[in-house]
């Protein structure tokens, strides 16, 4: 049995919206408190999108296109840095399960 | 819209489906309002739907394609590296419907149960007044002097006597209403992850033993997750297998490892590895999911003009037996849409009518095993069970299966060896009493 990749395993979510370039964040991430007061930045390694990722000088950087809505870092992110909200079903890009 | 409903009810999940259904019945008219495509489009469960109130809200459920398989099979396999210890039950016992619990995929689940849910608006009298609505994303809980009133969507406003939230674990409009803190701390909820692994069917049956629709639920304990509080799960569908871990939020914060790097050591451990051959991965899904703990919970399920119903509730329990949380919402929402009649035949929609959800929920079985179990899930997430218990059973199971041709000592000695090798004696005592106590 093949090991996926987290990226193969992005291949097979659907999305709404996913043409879109212009799709708008439902979830806004304060990296400015990443980078400065976070003693963990755990959002970069309990994700199960890999929405946050470290750059080579240890900077948290957050995409919201491959969210898919679990709620992790709603409850990961014990220093407020992140505000979460579900996707405007007609601007954000949003999961769209076919088994679920 | 300027008409006013009875009930709104805010996500079209099992909670608020379930509502629906009896509102629908009750000939109350109602508004449903699903964020999803349809209903189940964003919906993420393990996938086992326990317990009988199905066949109470669609009697013939049975004889219908909404859910995949029934469970007459179950495993409980404790794990190490490269062993699995398991005890297994199965029985003819519970062959005929109506099942004491079936494997369903939400988003073909719940859009089943939305079909029958406006089968059942259509059948009622109030046919043109109830709604079904997808698509659309409730913003705002509308209060007026400190009571729900109705909700906002966009620039539209809806109202109704009283609001039903069922939108899920991640309960933000239960927090707008001050019914929960604006943040719930990691201990009080953990990550699943999810793959739907394809198979052809003929292989799938002939693997997991599989007749007609039967089928099989195994959950593992121990290397399954990594040294992370939490477990795993294998339940088969009609053509797939649902394969998971449950992990727990602090501990995988805590411990520094990723989810789905978890998830792929657990396909590679010897034993899952040989279930899952040569299967397709058809999606990976991953959501956050309630411990069971009371503590994580709302404050209350009600106040003025509204109630809580679901996982939106934090009702889900995992005591060892069984992971539920779907069967706690169906009957939660059940007892919602019941309070609602009642609290409609009277007039009167303040907490103090409200309040007898809290009642009928105290009375039913999901609040009774959510408090008779609570020693059993702080059990449950501790070390010992994730770590040493399931590596000392494996160990035993190695020595007292192994056949080597010399001098055998009795199986007595073997689990002394194995306790001495994994914890102490008295590590076990604790634990002993400690289970004893919660079981």
């Amino acid at each position: 049995m093949q090991k996926l990749s987290i990226s193969e395993r992005l291949g097979l979510v659907n999305y709404r919206n996913q043409g879109r370039s212009q799709a708008t964040p439902h979830i806004l991430v304060d990296t400015s408190i990443c980078n400065s007061v976070c003693p963990h930045k755990c959002t970069t390694y309990v994700c199960p999108a890999n929405c946050y990722t470290l750059d080579d000088e240890g900077h948290v950087h957050f995409q919201f296109e491959d969210c898919i809505e679990c709620g992790t870092c709603l409850y990961a992110c014990d220093q407020g840095a992140v505000t979460w909200r579900f996707p405007d079903p007609e601007t954000g890009r949003g999961v769209n399960w076919s088994l679920g | 819209m300027d008409e006013k409903f009875d009930c709104i009810i805010v996500g079209g999940g099992i909670a608020g489906l379930s509502a629906a259904m009896i509102l629908a019945r009750a000939n109350v008219r109602f508004l449903l309002i699903e964020r999803g495509e349809f209903c189940g489009a964003k919906n993420v469960s393990g996938g086992v739907l326990w317990g009988r109130d199905l066949a109470r809200l669609v009697p013939e459920y049975h004889e219908e394609d909404g859910f995949e398989r029934f469970v007459n099979h179950r495993r409980l396999t404790f794990m190490d590296a490269q062993s699995a210890f398991t005890i297994d039950f199965k029985s003819s016992h519970f062959d005929a419907p109506p099942y004491s619990g079936v494997t369903v995929l939400r988003a073909r689940f719940d859009a089943w149960l939305a079909e029958k849910v406006q089968a059942a608006i259509d059948a009622s009298d109030v046919a043109d007044e109830s709604f079904l609505a997808t698509n659309i994303l409730v913003e705002e809980v509308l209060m007026e002097d400190g009571r729900a009133v109705g909700i906002r969507a966009g620039e539209e406003k809806f109202y109704a006597d009283v609001v039903l939230l069922a939108e899920g674990v991640n309960n933000l409009l239960t927090r707008q209403v001050g019914l929960q803190a604006d943040y719930v701390p990691a201990d009080y909820v953990a990550v699943g992850v999810k793959e739907v692994i394809g198979f052809d069917r003929n292989v799938l049956e002939d693997r997991f033993q599989l007749r007609g629709r039967s089928g099989l639920t195994n959950e593992f304990v121990g290397y399954a997750s990594g040294g992370v509080e939490g477990g795993g799960f294998l339940y088969t569908n009609t053509e797939s297998v649902s394969l998971g871990l449950v992990l727990g939020m602090k501990d995988l914060r805590e411990k520094g490892r990723k989810p789905y790097d978890l998830l792929n050591e657990f396909k590679a451990h010897p034993v899952v590895a040989d279930m899952i051959r040569g299967g397709e991965v058809l999606e990976y899904s991953a959501h956050v999911v309630s411990v069971g703990d009371l503590r994580g919970m709302p404050r209350e399920v009600y106040a003025d003009g509204v109630l809580i119903a679901g996982e939106a509730a934090g009702l889900l329990l995992n005591a060892g037996r069984a992971i539920q949380g779907m069967d706690y919402a169906m009957r939660s929402g059940i007892l919602a849409a019941e309070t609602v009649i009642a609290a409609r035949e009277r007039g009167d929609f303040s907490a103090a009518t409200l309040k007898n959800y809290r009642t009928a929920l105290e009375n039913s079985y999901v609040m009774k095993d959510l408090r008779t179990f609570q020693d059993a899930v702080h059990l449950l997430h501790s070390p010992m069970m994730f770590g040493p218990v399931p590596e000392l059973i494996c160990d035993f199971g190695r020595q007292f299966f192994t056949v080597d041709s010399a001098p055998t000592p009795r199986a007595g000695q073997m689990l002394r060896a194995a306790i001495k090798r994994h914890a102490s004696y008295w590590d076990l005592i604790k634990l002993g009493i400690k289970a004893a106590r919660a079981l």
